[in-house]
C-alpha cells in the first residue's frame, strides 16, 4: 500500500476527509502558524511602519499626523547624532565579529586538537553564553568601576599606586570597555561553530599535504581555512545580526553614555522612541536600520553561498 | 563534475527577509512593537471566604471592585496594608492590575495612555509625570471629587504642583525634596550657604582629605537635569520664560552649569559620577568618600544606619544653597494617586484615593520615615520628635516641612519635560566632561529644546 493510499485509508477510518490535494496539505497545515505569526509579528510592524510617517508622539494620544518622509529625512540629513552613532555601530560591529572570529578560531584550533578535557574544555567555554546578556552588563559594569572596579584594583596590585581611571567615562576606554563585554559574552559561540566546522573537515586533503610535507602554517592556510570558510560566514552573519542588536549590556554598562560616548544603535531607539517620546521617529530610525541590515545580510550571504559552491566545484 | 548551483535572487530575498524582519521584530526595542496590553494582576485579586456574611447593607460600593495601577518597592507597600479595611468599609474590593517602580510604572502608564488600552481606575502617579497623561487625556480632574474642604489640610504647594491648566489632577501621598549633607568631620564648620560656598567648601575638602571627593551629583538622565535646574534657579535663572522660550543658557544657567565642570575638572567629583544615578550617589555617601552634597531625605535612615553607614553620627543636614538670584534650590517632587479619564468607578476610585491619603495613611507611612503631604501630620511628628534619641530627628523633619513650604519647586508642569530633559543631560555631560563650553554647550541644548517645543505646538 502506498503512502497516499495509507493515509486515505486512515481518514476513511476515521470517518471524514480533508479533500485536499497532496501539494496543499503543507500550507494548510502551516497556515494557523502563519497566520498567528502575521498576526502578532507582522500587524504591529506594519502598524509602526504607518507610524515612522506621521508625527506620532507617546503623548499624542489619536492627535497625530501623516508626514510622509519627514522623520526619514530628518534622521538622515539634519540629524548628525545618528549617523555618528549608526557609525560608532558599524564600526562596534566590525570590531566585535572579527576580534571575536580570530580568538574564537584560535580557540577552537587548539580544543579540535586537545587529546584529553575536550567535554570540560567545551562545558568551560560556554559559560559565558549561560549568562543573561543584563548580568554580563552589571558583571563588567563593575570590572571597570573607576573606584571599587576589578581592572583598577589590578593595576593597583601590580604598579603599587592608586589608578582612578574611568573606564566607563573615557572617549574611547568607554567604546572598548563594552566591546570587551560583547566579546567576552559571545566568542564562545564563535568557537562552537567553527570547532564543529574543523572537525568536520574530511581528513584525506591533510594526510595528502602531510606526504607532501606541508608545514602547519601552510596546512591551515590552503587547507583549512579555505574548506572552514561556508562555517566563517555563517557564524559571521548570525553574530553581526546579534550585534547589530546590542542593547541590554550598553544599556546596563553605560546607557550609551555619557554624552552619547557609547550610544549604539538600538540605546539611541529607545533613548529617542521613549525617553524621547519621539515615538514616530524611533520607528523610522528603527526601519532605516532594518534596511541596511537587510543589504548586509543579502550580502553576505552571498559570500556564503559563493564559498560553498567554490567549495563544491573544487575551486579551493 | 557538479554543475554551479545557483538559488534565485527572489526565493533569496524570500528567506532573508523573513529572517531579517522576524529577527528585527524579535529585537527591536518596542519601536516596532505594538504597545503591550496592560499586565495581567500581580497580586491576585481577593476573594471572599465562602463563609463571610453578606454585605452589609449600606456600604456605599458594595459588590465593586476598584483597579489599580500602584507603585511597589521599598516602603511603598506598606500602605496598601490599609486596603483590607477600606474595603471591610465600603464593601468595595482593590484589583492590583501592575506593580513596579515609579520609572516602570510611568512608561507603562504612558504607553496604556498612548494604545487606549488603560482598564484600571486609580493610578499612581508623580508630579514630574502627570502633565504626560493629562496631554494623553488619560486622566480625570480631580476637583469634583475633593472638595477644598477635603484638601485643607494637605500642605499648600503640594496641591499646588498638583494642579494644571486650573484643574487638580493629583492628590499628594508624599514628597520628596533634597537637603544638603554635609560631613561634620572633615574641617567644615558650618553649611554652605550659597552655591559659590559650596563650591569653594568642595575644593577645600577635596584638597585637604586625600581620597575623598568635595563632592558629587547624580550625572545622567533626569537626575542630573534636575540638579541643573535647582542650581540655575537659585542661581537667578528659568528654564523657559513666559512663553516658553527655553532661557537656560542664561548667565545663571552657564554660570550652574560651569560650577559642576569645573568641580570635576578640578577633581573634587568622582571621575565616574556621568554614570551616577540615585543609589550610587548615596552609596558613595555611606562609603565615606564624600564631603559635602545634596540628597534627598528619604536615604536618611540608611545614612544613620551604623552598619551599613561609614559616615552615621558624621554628618549633618541644612536647607538647600542659595545662588545670586536670592532663593533656596529646592527641585522637589510628590508622589500620589490619580483617576483615570477611562475609570469605571470613578467615585469609588476617589473614595479610596481619600482614605489612601488620609490621616491615618499618612501617619503610617510617616512611621517609615516618608515624608508625608498633611500638615497635622507633621505638626504631630515634630512634638513627637522633641523626645527622640536621634539628635537630627526634630532637626530633618523641621528642615523638610520648611521647604516643602517655602522651596517646593518641581520642574515645568508640563508633557515636555522629561523629552526636554533628554536633550539636555547628554549636553550637561559634554560640559562636566569639558567636552564643549558651558555657554556654547547650553545655546545647542536650547536649540534642540525649541525645536522639539515648537513641534509639540508651543509656538
Amino acid at each position: 500500500m502506498t503512502v497516499q493510499a495509507q493515509r486515505q485509508d486512515i481518514v476513511s477510518k476515521k470517518g471524514f476527509s480533508l479533500q485536499l490535494p497532496e501539494r496543499h496539505l503543507p500550507i494548510t497545515l502551516l497556515l494557523p502558524s502563519i497566520i498567528f505569526i502575521a498576526l502578532v509579528v507582522g500587524l504591529p510592524m506594519l502598524y509602526s511602519l504607518y507610524l515612522s510617517f506621521t508625527d506620532y508622539t507617546l503623548t499624542s494620544g489619536s492627535n497625530f499626523h501623516f508626514v510622509g518622509l519627514e522623520n526619514y529625512k530628518h534622521l538622515l540629513f539634519d540629524d548628525p547624532m545618528f549617523w555618528k552613532v549608526f557609525g560608532r555601530t558599524i564600526l562596534f560591529i566590525t570590531l566585535a565579529v572579527n576580534l571575536e572570529f580570530l580568538l574564537g578560531l584560535g580557540i577552537a584550533q587548539l580544543m579540535a586538537r586537545a587529546i584529553r578535557g575536550q567535554s570540560l574544555a567545551r562545558t568551560l567555554m560556554m559559560m559565558p553564553m549561560m549568562f543573561a546578556p543584563i548580568l554580563v552588563g552589571l558583571q563588567f559594569k563593575w570590572f571597570f568601576n573607576a573606584q571599587v572596579g576589578l581592572v583598577n584594583n589590578i593595576l593597583y596590585t601590580i604598579t603599587g599606586t592608586a589608578h582612578l581611571i574611568p573606564w566607563l567615562i573615557e572617549k574611547n576606554l568607554g567604546f572598548i570597555s563594552i566591546l570587551v563585554a560583547e566579546i567576552w559574552m559571545s566568542t564562545p559561540f564563535m568557537v562552537i561553530i567553527l570547532e564543529a566546522g574543523i572537525l568536520s573537515l574530511p581528513q584525506e586533503p591533510f594526510e595528502a599535504a602531510d606526504i607532501d610535507g606541508a608545514s602547519g602554517w601552510q596546512k591551515f592556510q590552503l587547507l583549512t581555512l579555505p574548506m572552514l570558510m561556508p562555517f566563517v560566514y555563517t557564524a559571521m552573519a548570525i553574530r553581526s545580526l546579534d550585534i547589530a542588536r546590542a542593547y541590554d549590556v550598553v544599556s546596563i554598562m553605560t546607557g550609551g553614555g555619557p554624552a552619547n560616548r557609547t550610544e549604539l544603535i538600538w540605546t539611541y531607539v529607545n533613548r529617542l522612541a521613549f525617553t524621547g517620546q519621539q515615538f514616530a521617529m524611533g520607528s523610522a530610525m528603527s526601519y532605516i536600520t532594518v534596511i541596511f541590515s537587510f543589504i548586509f545580510t543579502y550580502m553576505l550571504f552571498q559570500n556564503v553561498l559563493k564559498s560553498r559552491w567554490a567549495g563544491e566545484m573544487g575551486e579551493l | 563534475m557538479s554543475t554551479k548551483k545557483s538559488i534565485s535572487r527572489r526565493d533569496f530575498l524570500k528567506l532573508t527577509g523573513m529572517a531579517v524582519l522576524g529577527s528585527a521584530a524579535a529585537c527591536t526595542p518596542a519601536a516596532t512593537e505594538a504597545p503591550p496590553a496592560p499586565a495581567e494582576p500581580t497580586t491576585a485579586p481577593a476573594v471572599p471566604e465562602p463563609t463571610q456574611a453578606p454585605a452589609v447593607i449600606g456600604k456605599p460600593f458594595d459588590g465593586k471592585t476598584v483597579r489599580m495601577h500602584a507603585i511597589t518597592g521599598g516602603n511603598y507597600d506598606e500602605l496598601y496594608k490599609l486596603i483590607p479595611k477600606w474595603e471591610e468599609q465600603t464593601g468595595a474590593k482593590v484589583e492590583f492590575v501592575f506593580k513596579g517602580n515609579g520609572f516602570e510604572t510611568d512608561k507603562r502608564l504612558v504607553q496604556d495612555f498612548a494604545a487606549g488600552t488603560v482598564d484600571y481606575d486609580v493610578a499612581w502617579d508623580h508630579s514630574s509625570f502627570f502633565s504626560q497623561y493629562v496631554k494623553a487625556d488619560g486622566l480625570e480632574p480631580l476637583d469634583n471629587y475633593f472638595s477644598p474642604e477635603d484638601l485643607s489640610d494637605f500642605i499648600p504647594r503640594l496641591v499646588d504642583a498638583a494642579r494644571r491648566d486650573d484643574k487638580l489632577w493629583v492628590i499628594p501621598r508624599h514628597f520628596d525634596i533634597s537637603c544638603t549633607h554635609y560631613r561634620t568631620d572633615l574641617g567644615l564648620s558650618k553649611a554652605p550657604e550659597t552655591w559659590d560656598e559650596f563650591k569653594a567648601a568642595a575644593l577645600d575638602i577635596t584638597k585637604n582629605n586625600p581620597g575623598i571627593f568635595g563632592t558629587q551629583f547624580a550625572g545622567k538622565e533626569e537626575a542630573l537635569s534636575g540638579r541643573f535646574y535647582e542650581v540655575q534657579t537659585a542661581e537667578g535663572g528659568q528654564l523657559f520664560d513666559d512663553k516658553w522660550e527655553p532661557t537656560f543658557n542664561s548667565p545663571a544657567g552657564v554660570k550652574a552649569a560651569t560650577m559642576f565642570a569645573e568641580l570635576y575638572a578640578a577633581g573634587a567629583m568622582p571621575p565616574d559620577m556621568t554614570n551616577f544615578l540615585w543609589e550610587d550617589v548615596a552609596n558613595q555617601f555611606v562609603n565615606g568618600v564624600i564631603g559635602v552634597y545634596t540628597e534627598w531625605f528619604g536615604w536618611y535612615s540608611y545614612f544613620q544606619d551604623p552598619a551599613a553607614s561609614k559616615v552615621a553620627g558624621k554628618f549633618d543636614i541644612a536647607r538647600q544653597p542659595m545662588g545670586d538670584g536670592g532663593v533656596h534650590s529646592g527641585w522637589a517632587g510628590h508622589h500620589g494617586f490619580s483617576i483615570t479619564k477611562a475609570a469605571k468607578e470613578k467615585e469609588a476610585a476617589a473614595d479610596l484615593i481619600k482614605f489612601l491619603t488620609s490621616v491615618e495613611g499618612n501617619e503610617m507611612e510617616a512611621k517609615l520615615g516618608i515624608l508625608v503631604s498633611r500638615q497635622s501630620v507633621w505638626d504631630k511628628l515634630i512634638k513627637e520628635a522633641e523626645t527622640s534619641t536621634d539628635p537630627l530627628a526634630k532637626k530633618r523633619l523641621e528642615l523638610a516641612l520648611l521647604q516643602a513650604q517655602e522651596d517646593f519647586k518641581t520642574p515645568p508642569l508640563i508633557a515636555e519635560w522629561l523629552p526636554m530633559s533628554n536633550i539636555l543631560y547628554p549636553v550637561l555631560q559634554e560640559i562636566i566632561l569639558g567636552d564643549v563650553e558651558p555657554q556654547k554647550g547650553l545655546d545647542d541644548a536650547a536649540t534642540q529644546v525649541r525645536e522639539m517645543m515648537s513641534k509639540a505646538g508651543y509656538y
